[in-house]
């Protein structure tokens, strides 16, 4: 056999996929956007099965709390980029392939120029503001994207954007038209997650990918996959048989470069200053501020600096406690002090400067991690 | 007429994952659900009749199976 590779020897003994699936894979170009939970298990398969070109996009660092789940990490690797250590991993794994590292936040002002040079897509973020923005880059650029999310013990899969078995095309925004705000969904930092899922949910994406690749079996086209991996439950709904507003998706590349994806998530407020832990740090240490955590009692990691603690819960009760004019807020995520702020602003207008930890926390930890690296 | 009903996620810890809903419409089963349940009122969730997603209101029927499905996004 011409090109024959022991590494695929296994492929090539498949009935109905042989030497000639073998070569669709490794002529394939596939991006995967976000290395966390099911990011891992979908690079790691997909390198392995000899996808000729794999895309990592990715700007978040490895932290403790990561390990759990995000199997191509080490505790040594802890405060180190995602995307580069992947890289590595993966790289002697299969250094047969290429594998390009993209170690930037994904935003509508990069998305074209990454996303143009790949076949398919594999979405692996963990937020609505990139699900939206790849949704509609994917559309525009008219890729096919794999889809994946978790909650809890559930995780749910599709393939967008793909016309093989129909001549419609199906994306997320059949289903969900509009991004939900952040109050009417939780997300997984909250809710926590049991690390087998993300490894589940991961490796279907990857199923999905090299049957879109090699036309094997049936791809969930148009359908939404919901998989609950506590009674293995399976419920396929077919989201192909509405029609969709075509005006919610920006019109051409300039309409969508200038489209913000978390203003839409209402992610981003006006008037409420969103803080990176450098500056939170500072601010914490002004004697005119007063910083807030909104989180419940007990939970943890503690804060370690001067605060005082007002849960969200109680937020609406005790307003009138608040004296200061700098208020600081800050969570576990970033979600219930962004909430929180709204809050303060309704009530208090533009008496008082309100700000808040972005990426909460978490991100305050990272950005300590980072620097004992 | 009762319609059977399944939630999933967010949806399900608060209407508990399979329940008996009244409505001979989608609409009419949509305000039984709120008046039983006035959490979901702002949640965001898409219907699915017999697995497949509806977005307009539509009869519903004796036996017809109703899917209550929130977003994920956890990754």
């Amino acid at each position: 056999m011409e090109n024959y590779n022991e590494r695929y020897a296994r492929h090539y003994s498949l009935s109905d996929f042989g030497f000639e699936g073998q070569e669709k894979l490794l002529q394939a170009k596939v991006l995967v956007i976000g290395a966390g939970g099911l990011g891992c298990p979908v690079l790691q398969y997909l390198v392995a099965a000899g996808i000729g070109t794999v895309g990592i996009v990715d700007h978040d660092y490895i932290s403790l709390s990561n390990l759990q789940r995000q199997t191509l990490y080490s505790t040594e690797d802890i405060g180190k980029m995602k995307a580069e250590v992947a890289s590595i991993k993966l790289q002697k794994l299969n250094p047969e392939i290429t594998i390009k590292t993209y170690q930037v936040e994904l935003t509508s002002k990069n998305a074209w120029n990454i996303i143009s040079e790949y076949d398919i897509v594999v979405d692996c973020t963990d937020n609505f503001a990139a699900r939206y923005l790849i949704n509609d880059a994917c559309v525009l650029l008219k890729k096919p994207f794999v889809f994946g999310a978790i909650y809890k013990y559930e995780g749910q899969v599709a393939v967008f954007n793909s016309n093989l078995k129909s001549n419609k095309k199906i994306n997320y925004r059949h289903l969900f038209p509009n991004p939900p705000k952040p109050e009417e969904v939780q997300n997984c930092n909250e809710v926590g997650v049991l690390g087998v899922l993300p490894g589940m949910i991961g490796m279907m994406q990857a199923n999905e990918v090299i049957k879109l690749i090699t036309g094997l079996g049936e791809i969930l086209d148009g359908k939404l996959l919901t998989f609950n991996m506590l009674n293995y439950e399976t419920f396929i709904m077919d989201i192909s048989n509405e029609n969709l507003n075509e005006n919610l998706i920006p019109q051409n590349k300039e309409a969508f470069e200038v489209t913000n994806y978390e203003v839409l998530c209402g992610i981003s407020t006006k008037n409420i200053k969103e803080l990176n832990p450098d500056d939170f740090i500072e601010q914490t240490l002004n004697e005119n501020t007063l910083t807030i955590d909104v989180r419940e009692i007990n939970e943890l990691p503690k804060a370690n600096f001067k605060h005082i603690q007002i849960p969200l819960s109680e937020l609406n009760e005790r307003l009138s406690e608040i004296k200061e004019e700098h208020i600081v807020l800050f969570c576990q995520s970033g979600k219930r002090s962004l909430k929180a702020a709204e809050i303060l602003m309704e009530y208090f207008g533009n008496q008082k400067k309100i700000s808040h930890l972005k990426g909460g926390i978490i991100a305050l930890q990272k950005r300590k991690n980072e620097q004992s690296n | 007429m009762e319609i059977k009903i399944i939630s999933f996620g967010q949806i399900a810890e608060i209407t508990g994952k399979e329940l008996m809903g009244e409505g001979t419409d989608l609409d009419s089963l949509k305000l039984h659900l709120i008046q039983k349940f006035p959490e979901l009122s702002d949640k965001k969730f898409a219907f699915a009749v017999n697995k497949k997603l509806v977005q307009e209101n539509i009869n519903l029927n004796q036996n017809d199976v109703v899917a209550l499905m929130p977003p994920y996004s956890g990754g």
